[in-house]
């Protein structure tokens, strides 16, 4: 099959899940709500104003894409589970295109749920990034490697709660040991080395590096979000690869 | 074309549990063949190989000529599956899931909108083309369901299990529709658990049964089998189990195979001269009264229990059978 035809196959798939989850508006405004409810009240915990939110909304950012993206993947999960993923298996489609298609939604839906995040800490928190091509950068990254993360559940679990459970087992933990909510350095030990497992913290570190206008660290944190997205792609796709092709 | 589908040795274990056991049998280009067989007798996993969706453990299916495991994108290029339950997404029109098929099976945009208009027409779905289709009703989500199949004009539509589940008038239909299919030249392989179905629509008709095949012809040669038996159906007086009946009329002499269809007992004898006093004092002698007796042609059905000895309606799924059917949707290994 020709590249630009596999391509093609890949940026449709995407589409059709996209526009899935954009269909049902209450599909987005619920997978919104937890980030944004989230903020709120760690806000108020901190206090409305001040240097607290500038440390606040990063890791707040991060942890949207992280879920946004995870959320999507899963997709494939309730596919399986509906038979649409048959539909697609049945077409004249490389497996390889159906991976790359599904990746795709998922970071794409990492980064517009992260962007939505970031608006609202502009809107109401006045925190702004001033080198929004290096956040970019970093949101898509981190995107695609919670996507990874999504299709390595999607390809264990066998069915939907399957795929809740294994999906809140990684990103529970994640949320709260990625140094969103209180810097890794305050955390006993050996956390701090669970969360350095961990994507988030290296999201969740190079955005508030960002913010604060530096770069000092950004290039390593990416390079860790690069290495992560690498290695969970590469399992993920391994792991769906043995179903479609059994 | 000769043969539209060849299947040879084509055989698929799931772990330890064999689920087509060296299945060999072709489809002729332009014929209805029908794949018939119970829950769990591998219909699905034969279907499923043959498009491609399923690697065999060992056989091979070739469809117009290519081996779908050697080319499986040009085999399904001409295969139009409808599969047995709707797997179209519900969220999305009925439009914008054709549009999708017709992307994936790369048509340009002025065939896509064209073909899609046609299918549409065709199948009277017009009006609702831009409703959610998770609000269409059973009938209009089968024939959707078809229709996508054909948006990219297969010569070979694979039906797996075409009118299950459906109420009478839309299984008419949906028999009504493969006809008319078939009349316009595309060959057609359907699975089926409903014997009349099989009977009525496919030229020829091969029967599996725990993953083999085990007859293969045209079903009238098929309900050759009982060549020499007769049919005798019998009820017994209202208010009684007829189910109950059936192991103490199969002692009776004479009665070669007692079985439950549509609330009367058949019988199959090669003898029913013999078969009806002694059914009728059998029944008296049991405390039974026999309600109505008649004497009936053999069908397709019981060419069937002939063969594998038991009913295709009656038998409940084992648990094998049962994790069998899931096991392919399912993703487990």
């Amino acid at each position: 099959m020709k590249p630009l035809t596999s391509l093609m196959h890949s940026v449709w798939i995407a589409e059709n899940d996209l526009r899935q989850s954009f269909k049902s508006v209450r599909h987005v405004v619920w997978s919104l709500l937890f980030p944004i409810f989230m903020l709120f009240t760690f806000s108020f915990r901190y206090g409305a104003t001040g240097s607290d939110n500038t440390f606040l909304i990063p890791g707040i950012v991060g942890m949207t894409a992280m879920f946004g993206s995870i959320n999507e993947t899963m997709s494939i999960v309730w596919d399986k589970s509906m038979g649409v993923f048959d539909r697609i298996l049945a077409a004249p489609v490389s497996s390889t295109s159906i991976i790359v298609g599904k990746t795709l939604a998922g970071a794409v839906m990492g980064v517009i749920s992260a962007l939505v995040l970031l608006i609202i800490g502009r809107t109401l928190y006045g925190v702004s990034f001033v080198n929004i091509g290096a956040v970019l950068l970093i949101i898509l990254l981190a995107s695609f490697s919670f996507t990874g993360i999504g299709t390595i559940i999607s390809g264990l679990a066998s069915e939907p709660r399957e795929a809740m459970m294994l999906s809140n087992l990684l990103r529970f933990p994640m949320m709260f040991l990625g140094g969103v909510f209180f810097p890794i350095e305050v955390m006993p030990m050996p956390l701090p080395y669970v969360a350095r497992a961990m994507p988030l913290t290296y999201a969740t570190e190079a955005l508030r590096t960002i913010q604060t206008g530096s770069t000092s660290i950004v290039f390593v944190d990416a390079m860790a979000l690069l290495a992560y997205t690498v290695g969970t792609m590469l399992l993920g796709s391994q792991i769906l690869m043995r179903i479609m092709t059994r | 074309m000769e043969n539209a589908i060849e299947v040879k040795e084509l055989t698929k274990f799931y772990g330890s549990l064999l689920a087509v056991d060296h299945v060999n049998f072709e489809v002729k280009g332009k014929e209805v063949f029908g794949l018939l067989g119970p829950n769990g007798a591998g219909k699905t996993t034969t279907v499923r190989m043959i498009c491609g969706m399923l690697r065999p453990t060992s056989g091979t299916a070739v469809v117009a000529g290519f081996d779908v495991s050697q080319k499986p994108q040009e085999a399904k290029r001409r295969i139009g599956l409808v599969p047995d339950v709707s797997n179209l997404f519900g969220e999305l029109s009925a439009r914008v899931n054709l549009e999708f098929m017709g992307k994936l099976y790369g048509l340009d945009k002025k065939t896509r909108r064209e073909r899609i208009d046609q299918v549409l027409e065709l199948f009277h779905l017009k009006e609702r083309q831009n409703d959610l289709i998770k609000y269409y009703s059973k009938g209009m989500h089968r024939r959707l369901t078809i229709a996508a199949a054909l948006i990219h004009q297969p010569e070979i539509l694979v039906m797996d299990e075409p009118t299950s589940g459906l109420d009478a008038q839309t299984a008419r239909l949906v028999r009504e529709i493969i006809i008319d299919l078939n009349k316009e030249g595309r060959t057609i392989l359907l699975t089926t658990h409903q014997i009349d179905e099989a009977d009525r629509l496919a030229q020829r008709v091969g029967i599996i049964d725990r993953g083999r095949l085990i007859a293969l012809n045209t079903p009238e040669q098929i309900k050759n089998t009982t060549e020499g038996m007769r049919a005798l159906e019998i009820k017994i007086l209202n208010g009684v189990d007829q189910q109950r009946w059936i192991p103490i009329i199969s002692e009776a002499e004479g009665v070669d195979k007692a079985f439950l269809v549509e609330g009367k007992i058949r019988i199959l004898s090669k003898d029913l001269s013999q078969v009806i006093p002694t059914v009728v004092n059998f029944v008296d002698k049991h405390g039974g009264k026999i309600e109505n007796i008649s004497v009936a042609q053999p069908t397709l059905e019981d060419a069937f229990i002939n063969l594998t000895g038991k009913s295709i309606r009656e038998e409940p799924m084992s648990k094998e059978e049962y994790l069998k059917q899931r096991l392919p949707r399912s993703g487990l290994r």
